[in-house]
């Protein structure tokens, strides 16, 4: 109802300024539930500043790092949410190479969830600096750069990179339907290709972090980079499932079950891979352990009486394996009440096994040996919820807007 | 299948000089620290090259033996015994009796030489006392005290006048000052004892 | 936080046809705009200090704020920044200190030599490490950390770093490790912002202003040698060594890297290191490895010498040997 209205009231003149204006103006419109969720997600957000700030005033020793577990909770989830960006590729591909039509309709919201996704992943960066007020530094001229060299560089180039891709494209598309005219092909496709072999760049970049470093034998492994992308084409697609299912409860935003059917095929076809990618790693760690086996004995049995991880990843891997099932055997028959659920099984799965479950080993046991726990402080929590709160609250705020503009179109397009 | 010559010959180039500098920047990588430190045979003049190099100080006292470097230098020890000159006592007028060894250096203990324990003649001059005697009989002052070290611990004492046994005094440049055998050994005992870490190292942070 | 009532506010809304900006998120989100920007204006000048600070001590933070790269400054500026500091530690901490900024010795190459035979495991070194390099004393940071191994292991990771007994313990034998100053140091590679580099003399350091605090460096050392200050170092002025230099032992601060630094105050006026100073039994050798009249060529030429990890390819200069 009020969503008609929002439609009518719109300027008739429009223009850039407006189309800032109306997507402000239909956040703040909108039922109770979406008020009160967008206030939730604030109220989050406020307490992760209030814990940014504590952390800020008393530097990291707030968090559960030390310097033996030197990257956390906010590595962990960074290391996770770029594959998670990086997996609005795969709706990119189909949608605009193969001109799937399923797929073209719901690619907005691949790359909303991108953009969210990216977003939280540089202020993970941000709040895990021990000098942020340093970050200055890093620009070029009045800083210092130091690419080729430092993988860290590669990585702030590809991820501020993407973002810009992922704003800009849709942002231009959509912009187009907002003023209720065909996109120009020329104009965006080349950046659509760009962008394509850009997502595989920030996560095989992301990748290599870690996989370029010798003295962690955990992550030296060459398997590292593709195994980034197979879970990342895994636990990406299971969010954007989750998005659609609830778009589709809550708006008039509808979603066909053959689009749901084929961002399924992705997950099965790249869970499976992950599977085999995990088989291969546990054969390699178990078959002959040997001492640069210490880390994935930390992970999975616990060393010298440390073992807060393990149950962690064994609970990863039963979600993992249990969603993959799921989604392949495809028992209600992409439904959305048993993709649901299958689809936050797998992605919490692949949070927990990429997340947690590859940074914290990585760092343990130190290079000289020693073993130490890490069970992050509330601090760390309180600032993850809330760069999660902003990540969410930023999907929601760009897709409400994209979906009417993509709604409005459609009608008036006749489609 | 008409390439066009230009191609294949750039290609050809391309892929050569690539293949050139990858196998230049591996091969780069056999010079390592060691290779750069057996290399630098140029000697070192640490008076020219360092800003201040410390003089010499005044309880030193050049060694007889020379390492690789010339001259060097070791600490006296006649100044830091605090009963020295031994003549004040052991001389015919005084009192030189078997009573008094226990009073003047009861506190002494002799572990030397395990199986075969040394005795105190063995390195102590029985007639003159201010001095020590080698086995062969040869009269050794006491700031040349490594000299009778030596005659056991030839190794360490190879090792030493290199500088790989013993330590240093304060500085690294400018003229090589080393500490005297007796310095860190106890010529009567001269095991160090066990005792406890000075500090401790916490498992985490 | 502003538990208004949106229901009326929206039908007020509606029913006025207008934007009105008293009630809702833009209103809540503007308070809490302002309230960030003043907290912003307050870390930057401030942060964890007291709120009692003199014109001249924000000048000169300032002026340190916005410095520049250390290695590209003129030999003005690095004189400048070395007196501001010694200013700010008057005006910070009461301690009148003398700040170096001495460069490297032209011919000089850092080399040192552990004799694992001699090490009894008194800790002497760590404990004077601590208080030559004005470590915190609060998170008990050492850059020096001392293995109990048993006979027949070779590899710190398989000894004991935390033991705290009567030493040395029969059929056990001690060995140290620090920052190694790899001549192929994984840690430079790594920097984002090359804050840490290797000096011409061979010592790998951090300009301390310059870190961004994102531990990468950490995470790429192979051999446990870098330190992260996670609180404000804390030491008390009694204890401090004065005598400091602008890439070595001056007083840091939270969200900085550091390391061993070979003791660079002292090294570069031709002395020992802390350590190696005060070894009771000479377990270390430090010299100049392009010196062939040295102690440490002598320990390389004729002792049998080993580095640790040497299969990663960092070229340490520390090599570990025995009698």
């Amino acid at each position: 109802m009020v969503q008609e209205k929002a439609i009518i009231k719109t300027s008739s003149v429009k223009s850039l300024i407006t189309f800032v204006k109306d997507i402000i103006y239909w956040n703040l419109s909108g039922g109770i539930g979406y008020q009160l969720y967008l206030c939730f997600l604030a109220a989050f957000m406020m307490f992760g500043i209030y814990a940014y700030m504590v952390q800020f005033n008393l530097g990291l020793s707030a968090t559960n790092m030390s310097n033996i577990v030197s990257w956390g909770l906010y590595i962990s989830n960074f290391t996770f949410l770029v594959g998670v960006a990086a997996a609005a590729v795969m709706l990119i591909l189909p949608a605009y190479i193969f001109k799937d039509k399923d797929l073209y309709k719901v690619v907005i919201v691949g790359e909303v969830v991108a953009i969210g996704a990216l977003v939280m992943c540089l202020m993970f960066v941000f709040v895990d600096l021990g000098g942020p007020l340093n970050a200055w530094h890093l620009i070029p001229g009045i800083g210092f750069f130091n690419w080729p060299s430092s993988l860290l560089t590669w990585d702030i180039i590809v991820l501020n990179g993407y973002l810009a891709l992922n704003l800009l494209i849709p942002g231009y598309i959509v912009y187009c339907h907002y003023r209720n005219r065909e996109p120009d092909p020329r104009k965006y496709r080349p950046f659509i290709f760009i962008s394509i072999f850009w997502a595989f760049g920030i996560h095989l970049v992301t990748a290599f972090l870690y996989q370029g470093l010798p003295a962690r034998p955990f992550w030296n492994n060459p398997l590292m980079g593709p195994r980034f992308l197979a879970s990342a084409f895994a636990a990406g697609p299971a969010l954007m499932a989750v998005v659609l299912i609830i778009i589709n409860a809550v708006s008039e935003f509808k979603v066909e079950k053959q689009t749901f059917n084929k961002l399924r095929l992705i997950m099965v076809v790249s869970a499976i891979i992950n599977l085999i990618m995990l088989f291969s790693e546990i054969f390699k760690e178990f078959y002959f352990p040997t001492h640069h086996s210490l880390p994935a004995v930390y992970l999975f049995f616990g060393l010298k009486g440390h073992n807060t991880l393990v149950p962690w990843i064994w609970s990863a891997i039963g979600m993992n394996l249990l969603g993959t099932l799921i989604l392949a055997f495809n028992p209600g028959r992409n439904h959305p009440k048993v993709l649901f659920p299958a689809c936050i099984l797998l992605f919490l799965g692949i949070w927990i096994e990429k997340g947690i479950g590859l940074i914290v080993p990585g760092l343990v046991p130190s290079p000289m040996g020693e073993v130490i726990d890490y069970a992050p402080s509330w601090v760390e929590i309180g600032i993850t919820l809330g760069v999660f709160s902003l990540g969410i609250f930023v999907v929601s705020v760009l897709l409400k807007p994209a979906l009417i503009i993509e709604k409005r179109f459609e009608v008036e397009q006749g489609t | 299948m008409k390439t066009p010559i230009h191609k294949i010959f750039f290609f050809g180039i391309l892929s050569t000089v690539m293949i050139v500098f990858s196998w230049q920047h591996s091969y780069a990588g056999q010079e390592g620290v060691q290779y750069k430190a057996k290399n630098a045979i140029a000697p070192f003049d640490d008076e020219k090259k360092m800003d201040s190099v410390p003089s010499l100080p005044d309880d030193s006292i050049m060694v007889t033996p020379k390492y690789q470097g010339g001259a060097f230098w070791t600490l006296t020890r006649k100044d830091k015994v605090e009963r020295f000159k031994c003549t004040q006592c052991h001389n015919p007028e005084k009192n030189n009796t078997e009573q008094t060894v226990p009073t003047a250096h009861g506190d002494i203990i002799l572990i030397h030489g395990g199986e075969e324990p040394l005795s105190c003649f063995t390195c102590h001059k029985e007639d003159e006392r201010d001095f020590l005697v080698t086995e062969k009989g040869l009269k050794v002052d006491l700031d040349h005290s490594y000299q009778l070290c030596t005659q056991c611990h030839f190794r360490q004492a190879k090792d030493w006048v290199g500088g790989a046994h013993g330590k240093r005094v304060s500085y690294w440049a400018g003229k090589r000052v080393v500490k005297n055998c007796t310095a860190c050994h106890n010529p009567h005992s001269p095991r160090f004892k066990k005792r406890w870490p000075k500090t401790y190292s916490l498992p985490l942070k | 936080m502003n538990p208004r009532n949106n229901k009326d506010c929206r039908k007020q809304q509606k029913d006025n046809q207008v934007e009105d900006n008293r009630c809702g998120r833009r209103e809540f989100l503007k308070k809490a705009a302002k309230v960030a920007a003043l907290g912003s204006a307050a870390m930057v000048t401030g942060g964890a200090a007291g709120w009692k600070v003199s014109g001249e001590e924000v000048r000169l933070r300032w002026e340190e704020y916005l410095k520049g790269y250390y290695r590209l400054m003129t030999q003005k500026e690095k004189d400048e920044t070395v007196r501001r500091l010694e200013r700010l530690a008057k005006l910070k901490r009461g301690v009148d200190i003398q700040m170096s900024n001495k460069e490297p010795v032209e011919g000089v190459l850092f080399g040192y030599a552990f004799n694992v035979t001699r090490c009894e495991g008194f800790m002497e070194c760590v404990d004077a490490c601590v208080k030559e390099n004005n470590l915190d004393r609060k998170s008990h940071t050492q850059y020096i950390r001392i293995f109990e191994m048993e006979h027949g292991q070779m590899l710190p990771e398989q000894g004991n770093g935390k033991y705290y007994h009567e030493v040395p313990v029969p059929n056990h034998y001690y060995m140290g490790v620090q920052c190694f100053h790899c001549e192929n140091a994984p840690c430079v590679k790594a920097c984002p912002t090359k804050a840490t580099w290797q000096e011409p003399d061979g010592i790998v350091v951090v300009d301390y202003d310059w870190c961004i605090g994102c531990r990468y460096c950490m995470a790429a050392c192979p051999y446990w040698g870098r330190r992260f200050n996670w609180n404000e170092p804390d030491v008390p002025n009694k204890e401090m060594t004065k005598k400091q230099h602008y890439l070595g032992n001056r007083m840091r601060s939270r969200g900085q890297m550091e390391k061993c630094t070979f003791c660079i105050q002292r090294s570069r006026e031709g002395k020992l290191p802390a350590c190696v100073d005060a070894c009771p039994t000479g377990a270390r050798v430090f010299g100049n490895l392009l010196d062939p009249k040295s102690e440490i060529r002598f320990v390389l030429k004729h002792k049998k010498v080993y580095r640790l990890k040497e299969d990663l390819g960092t070229d340490p200069k520390f090599w570990y040997f025995i009698d």
